[in-house]
């Protein structure tokens, strides 16, 4: 029961990295990798200022401030210096292992003697149910878990409605339509190129966001959590494009989300089942690749059949 | 009022592939005129009005439109004064965005995007009152997105677009082009009536003698970089398809008496 409640949880804080993507290589048809390196850089600086008495909401936003700065300098580097996008991400992606080696100090950092998100939830959870450990249905699990569970669900009900509210808006609007036409974008008077700095930097700033809470969750950051984020992200992209379709931006959202949810479930499942963990970067990258290329594939499958049968 | 002064843009400079796209150009059009340029293959037409647009910087020359210089601004600056029509239909258009979004998009040209609404109650309803307008059956389908369109509708709704905002200049590069005869003359109407009814500045390419011949109050006809001739007032009015023809082939003769000149000096000197 707690590895599907803790599957649950990882897949809402997920869907964080999981909409970043979702904006990156849907919305802006952008290949941005920073991802891998703004997720760590979001638990660096989340951990560091934690284990520093830093008021846990405020450390928690400084790791989305620093992930939409990352993000904004990969635009930068890909518009102003007009380096391709993929080369832009993995020059930022690399610069950051240095600087979430400096920010930590060393290569990881615990945060399970301070105070974070997850020790204010156990409170409020413990304060609301007078238990530690609550009875769900004869399951017993505890408070800490339960709560969890219940903020990570509200927290992304809340950014999933907010991100839909914001691409409605006359910004967010200007922005889909960078990444649809950018020809037209400019001949309406919009800055493309400052659409795709902001984009980038609100993806990789939801991004850093996940790592700032994935740090607390797990109790520690570590300077190489971020490897095969994007990748993880765009499972989770793929399997909600797959559950709702694509045709519009609020479905494409609560896809993402639900991909995200059944992709950490999937993984679960998996590594219940025997599956080496060690082999989880792989499998992820195997499917990633099956998901892309097997449309195609059918695609093509189809258009040869008449010809073959010629042959 | 535009004007172009000695306007000249090379591509690939100093490479084998250079090219003088335009050769120092000079341009005057006032206010509420409506300008077709027709000109052969590759006579720089879509470079001059790129070049207005701000689609690149020129290498020498300035232009100014409006009063203001605009020769440094970048083209999303640009767009503040200028609509454009493209030849591609899949250009003007965001093809995965509602009829509605586009339009609204197209209602904030030049103005700064800000975290507000753009599909409010009055714009909506100015919407649906200007493509009825467009006599395409759109009226209902505002919430339909532009890629289910066909491209004469999808080049109706770009012009109407383009000149949502009152442009101090328009731009139309072979904007029919791209489409069935049927679509073309309709879109070409429609042109016509936007542009007399807000008398507005226009550049409108065109391959069509018979548009050139028809529409507009001057005509400029382009060749290798230069603007070659320029018929105004009455001069342009009496002009007829087959005056346009005739001209054509002269320049067609005259360039191959060129390319034989070459060929015959190549012999003697190389
Ligand atoms: N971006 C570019 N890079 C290199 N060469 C270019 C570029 N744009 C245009 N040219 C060249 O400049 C010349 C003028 O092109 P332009 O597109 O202005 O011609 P045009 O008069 O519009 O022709 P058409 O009637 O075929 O549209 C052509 O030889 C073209 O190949
Ligand atoms: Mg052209």
């Amino acid at each position: 029961m707690s590895l599907l409640l803790g599957a649950l949880t990882l897949g809402f804080i997920f869907s964080l990295l999981a909409l970043g993507v979702f904006i990156s290589f849907r919305i802006f048809a952008f290949p941005d990798i920073t991802a891998d390196g703004s997720s760590a850089l979001g638990a660096a600086l989340a951990a560091m200022l934690l284990v520093h008495h830093v008021n846990p909401v405020l450390a928690t936003f400084a790791g989305f401030a620093g992930g939409f700065l990352a993000g904004t300098l990969t635009g930068m580097l890909a518009t102003k210096f007009k380096i391709n996008g993929l080369l832009a991400g993995i020059l930022v992606m690399t610069g950051l292992y240095s600087v979430n080696l400096h920010i930590m100090g060393r290569s990881n950092i615990s945060v399970l003697g301070s105070s974070t998100l997850s020790t204010y939830l156990d409170r409020v959870g413990t304060a609301l149910t007078r238990h530690n450990t609550l009875n769900v249905m004869g399951w017993e699990i505890t408070s800490l878990e339960a709560s969890l569970l219940i903020a990570s669900f509200l927290f992304i009900v809340l950014a999933g409605c907010l991100m839909y509210v914001f691409f409605q808006t006359n910004l967010g609007t200007a922005m889909r339509a960078t990444g649809d036409n950018h020809e037209m974008v400019r001949a309406l008077g919009i800055n493309n190129e400052n659409m795709i700095i902001l984009g980038l930097g609100l993806s990789n700033g939801l991004i850093a966001l996940a790592g700032a809470f994935i740090a607390q969750y797990q109790g520690f950051a570590d300077v190489q959590m971020g490897i095969g984020m994007v990748v993880w992200g765009l499972a989770s992209v793929i399997i909600g494009e797959a559950l709702v379709g694509t045709k519009q931006i609020g479905l494409s959202i609560t896809g993402a989300v639900m991909g995200s949810v059944l992709f950490r479930l999937l993984v679960a499942m998996a590594l219940r089942l025997g599956l080496n963990p060690n082999d989880l970067k792989l499998v992820t990258a195997l499917f990633v690749f099956a998901a892309l290329v097997t449309p195609e594939l059918l695609n093509r499958f189809k258009t040869l059949k008449p010809r073959s049968f010629h042959a | 009022m535009l004007e172009l002064r000695a306007v000249s843009k090379t591509f690939n400079p100093g490479t084998p592939n250079e090219l003088r796209a335009l050769q120092a150009v000079n341009l005057t059009v006032d206010d509420g005129l409506f300008v077709v340029i027709i000109g052969t293959n590759g006579s720089g037409k879509s470079t001059l009005l790129n070049a207005v647009a701000g689609s690149f910087f020129v290498d020498s020359g300035s232009i100014s439109l409006a009063a203001a210089e605009i020769t440094n601004w970048p083209e999303h600056r640009r767009a503040k004064l200028i609509g454009r029509v493209f030849q591609n239909p899949f250009s003007g258009t965001a093809a995965n965005m509602s009829i509605a979004e586009n339009l609204a998009l197209a209602a904030y040209r030049g103005k700064p995007r800000r975290l507000d609404w753009p599909l409010r109650k009055p714009l909506l309803g100015e919407m649906r009152e200007r493509v009825s307008h467009l006599n395409m059956g759109l009226d209902d389908r505002l919430k339909n997105p532009i890629g289910s369109l066909s491209g004469g509708q999808r080049q109706a709704l770009t012009l109407l677009m383009a000149t949502w905002l009152r442009p101090e200049l328009l731009l139309l590069d072979e904007h029919t082009a791209a489409l069935d005869p049927k679509s073309a003359d309709q879109v070409i109407a429609l042109t016509d009536t936007i542009v007399r009814r807000h008398k507005l500045t226009t550049l409108m390419v065109t391959h069509s003698m018979h548009q050139a011949a028809n529409l507009g109050d001057r005509l400029i006809m382009m060749h290798r970089g230069r603007v070659i001739q320029d018929f105004r007032g009455a001069e342009k009015k009496r002009i007829r398809v087959d005056d346009l023809v005739a001209r054509f082939e002269e320049v067609r003769r005259a360039e191959l008496l060129d390319e034989s000149a070459a060929e015959m000096l190549r012999r003697v000197y190389i």
